[in-house]
C-alpha cells in the first residue's frame, strides 16, 4: 500500500500501517481507523437494535439478564465462567430467567465487574 | 511518585511495540519489524471451534509471549519475569519497582485500557502496555496503541492485570535486566525466516498456516448457518477487517510489517533478493487489505447471501496459494 492511499481522517482512533513510502522504502505512518471512520454508525446501530432484541428477551423471562451480557460481550460459557470464578455448569443455569434471582451477591458482583457495569443493572433488567 | 523519563511510541502491535520501546528505551537500536521478523512473528491460525471464542476466529500472529522468549534468545537480552497468585502482592510489587525508576511492561485484559475507545475494547487478555509512573490513584502507561502517554486508575490495572479467561495475564510484568548493544544480525534474520516458513508450511496441524487459510476458505461459507441472523452474520464478517487491520497488526495481518522486515532485512544482510521477497509479500498483503474491505462493504450493505460468500471464500483460496508459493521459496533462501 502506498502511503498516499494510506491516510484517513479519524482522530478518534489512531493507528500504526507500513506503507510504501515515495521513495520506496517502507516504513510506518500513523493514521485513523479505516473501519471506524467508515462504518462506527453501522456498529453502533447494531448494538443497539441487539440490546433491545436481547432485553426484550429478559423482559419476556426468555433469558436472564446474565445470558443478556454474555451475548453483547461475546462471551462464551466457558469463558465467563474463567473470569467469574464459578463452573460452566452454574454460568448456564445463571443464563436461565429462574435462576437468576438465586445468584449470590458476591457473584452478581463478579459478573458486573465482568460485563463492566453495576450490579444495579443486572437487577432493573430482570425486574422490568 | 512521579514518571520515569521514557520515551514513548506508537507502534502497529503491542507486543512488538511495547517489546522494541522498551529495548529502545535501554539502548538497543531495533525497528519493531526487524523485532518481528527475528522472532517469527507471522503466523495463521483459524478455529472453527473453540470454548474461548464465542465465534468462528483467526490469529496472524504467534502465540503471545513468543515474541519476548524468542528475543531473549536470539538477541542475547534477558528480561525479570513474575507473575502472582495474590492481586495485593501483584500492585505492590509493580510499585516497588516504579519506584526504582524501573518501567514495566504488563500484560492487560484490554477491555480495561479506559483511555482507548469504548468500541475498540473488547475482552481478550493478551494486550500488552508499559506502566512509566504513578501520580496519586493513576498509573502513567505507555501503551503502544494510544498516541501519547495515558492515565489509568488503579482500579481498572488491577482488574486488568488479574482477570480470569483463556490466557489470564496473572498479573504477568516483565522489565529488562541485560540488552545487549549490537544484534547479530546475520545469525538472527535467518533464524528468524526459517522458522516463519516453518510454522507456515510444515507444522502438522490441519488449522495452522497456509493450510489454515484452506481451512478458512472452507469454512467460512458455514458462517451464515451460525449466526442468530442476519445483523449477527454481518457483525462477524465485518470483524475480519478488524481482526487484520484494526486490532495492531500493522495492516493487512502484519504482512506489511513483515515486508518491512525483509526490505530492512536486504540492507542488514546484504541479500538484494529480500528486497523481491519484500515486494512479493506487500503484495500479497495488498490482497489480504481487498479481502478485509471486501468483507466490510458487504457487511455494511448486508449483501451476504451464498455467492458473496462464495467470494470470500475465492479469494482467501486465493490468499493460500500466494502465501504457500511465497514461503516455500523464501525457504529456499535460508
Amino acid at each position: 500500500m502506498k502511503e498516499k492511499d494510506s491516510f484517513v481522517d479519524c482522530p478518534e482512533q489512531q493507528l500504526i500501517l507500513y506503507v510504501e513510502k515515495e521513495d520506496g522504502t517502507y516504513g510506518p505512518v500513523q493514521t485513523g481507523s479505516f473501519i471506524t471512520k467508515n462504518y462506527i454508525n453501522d456498529f453502533f446501530e447494531k448494538r443497539q437494535r441487539l440490546e433491545m432484541s436481547l432485553k426484550e428477551q429478559v423482559r419476556k423471562k426468555e433469558i436472564s439478564p446474565i445470558a443478556c451480557y454474555m451475548t453483547l460481550e461475546d462471551l462464551t460459557p466457558a469463558e465467563t465462567a474463567s473470569r467469574v470464578g464459578i463452573s460452566v455448569r452454574k454460568i448456564k443455569k445463571h443464563m436461565r430467567p429462574e435462576y437468576f434471582p438465586k445468584i449470590k451477591p458476591a457473584i452478581l458482583e463478579k459478573y458486573a465487574e465482568v460485563f463492566d457495569i453495576k450490579v444495579i443493572q443486572l437487577m432493573e433488567l430482570y425486574n422490568g | 511518585m512521579t514518571t520515569i523519563p521514557y520515551k514513548h511510541q506508537m507502534a502497529a502491535h503491542c507486543e512488538s511495540g511495547t517489546l522494541t520501546t522498551m529495548l529502545n528505551n535501554s539502548g538497543l537500536a531495533i525497528t519493531e519489524p526487524m523485532l518481528f521478523g527475528i522472532t517469527n512473528g507471522i503466523f495463521f491460525g483459524y478455529f472453527h471451534h473453540s470454548k474461548s471464542f464465542a465465534f468462528p476466529t483467526f490469529i496472524v500472529r504467534s502465540r503471545p509471549g513468543e515474541m519476548r522468549k524468542i528475543a531473549e534468545r536470539r538477541l542475547g537480552a534477558k528480561f525479570a519475569t513474575a507473575t502472582f497468585r495474590n492481586p495485593d502482592k501483584g500492585m505492590e510489587a509493580l510499585d516497588r519497582l516504579l519506584e526504582l525508576n524501573i518501567a514495566v511492561a504488563n500484560q492487560v485484559d484490554f477491555f480495561y485500557m479506559d483511555y482507548l475507545p469504548e468500541w475498540e475494547r473488547v475482552h481478550i487478555n493478551v494486550h500488552f502496555m508499559t506502566v512509566i509512573g504513578k501520580e496519586g490513584d493513576d498509573y502513567i502507561v505507555s501503551d503502544s496503541y494510544f498516541p501519547r502517554l495515558a492515565h489509568l486508575h488503579k482500579d481498572s490495572l488491577r482488574k486488568a492485570r488479574f482477570a480470569g479467561g483463556n490466557m489470564s495475564p496473572k498479573g504477568f510484568i516483565f522489565h529488562p535486566l541485560f540488552v545487549p548493544e549490537e544484534i547479530q544480525y546475520e545469525k538472527v534474520i535467518p533464524k528468524g525466516i526459517r522458522k516463519a516458513c516453518y510454522n507456515m508450511l510444515k507444522l502438522p496441524v490441519p488449522f495452522i498456516g497456509v493450510k489454515g487459510i484452506r481451512k478458512f476458505a472452507s469454512r467460512i461459507t458455514e458462517w451464515p448457518t451460525l449466526t442468530r441472523d442476519t445483523e449477527h452474520l454481518s457483525h462477524e464478517i465485518m470483524k475480519i477487517n478488524i481482526l487484520l487491520e484494526d486490532q495492531g497488526t500493522g495492516g493487512a495481518g502484519f504482512r506489511y510489517m513483515y515486508a518491512t522486515f525483509l526490505q530492512q532485512a536486504a540492507e542488514k544482510l546484504n541479500r538484494p533478493e529480500y528486497h523481491d521477497f519484500s515486494k512479493q509479500m506487500m503484495e500479497i498483503g495488498d490482497n489480504w487489505r481487498k479481502f478485509s474491505l471486501f468483507a466490510a462493504r458487504i457487511g455494511k450493505n448486508r449483501d451476504l447471501g451464498p455467492e458473496k460468500m462464495k467470494q470470500l471464500s475465492e479469494m482467501l483460496y486465493e490468499l493460500a496459494g500466494m502465501e504457500e508459493n511465497f514461503f516455500k521459496d523464501l525457504y529456499q533462501t535460508v
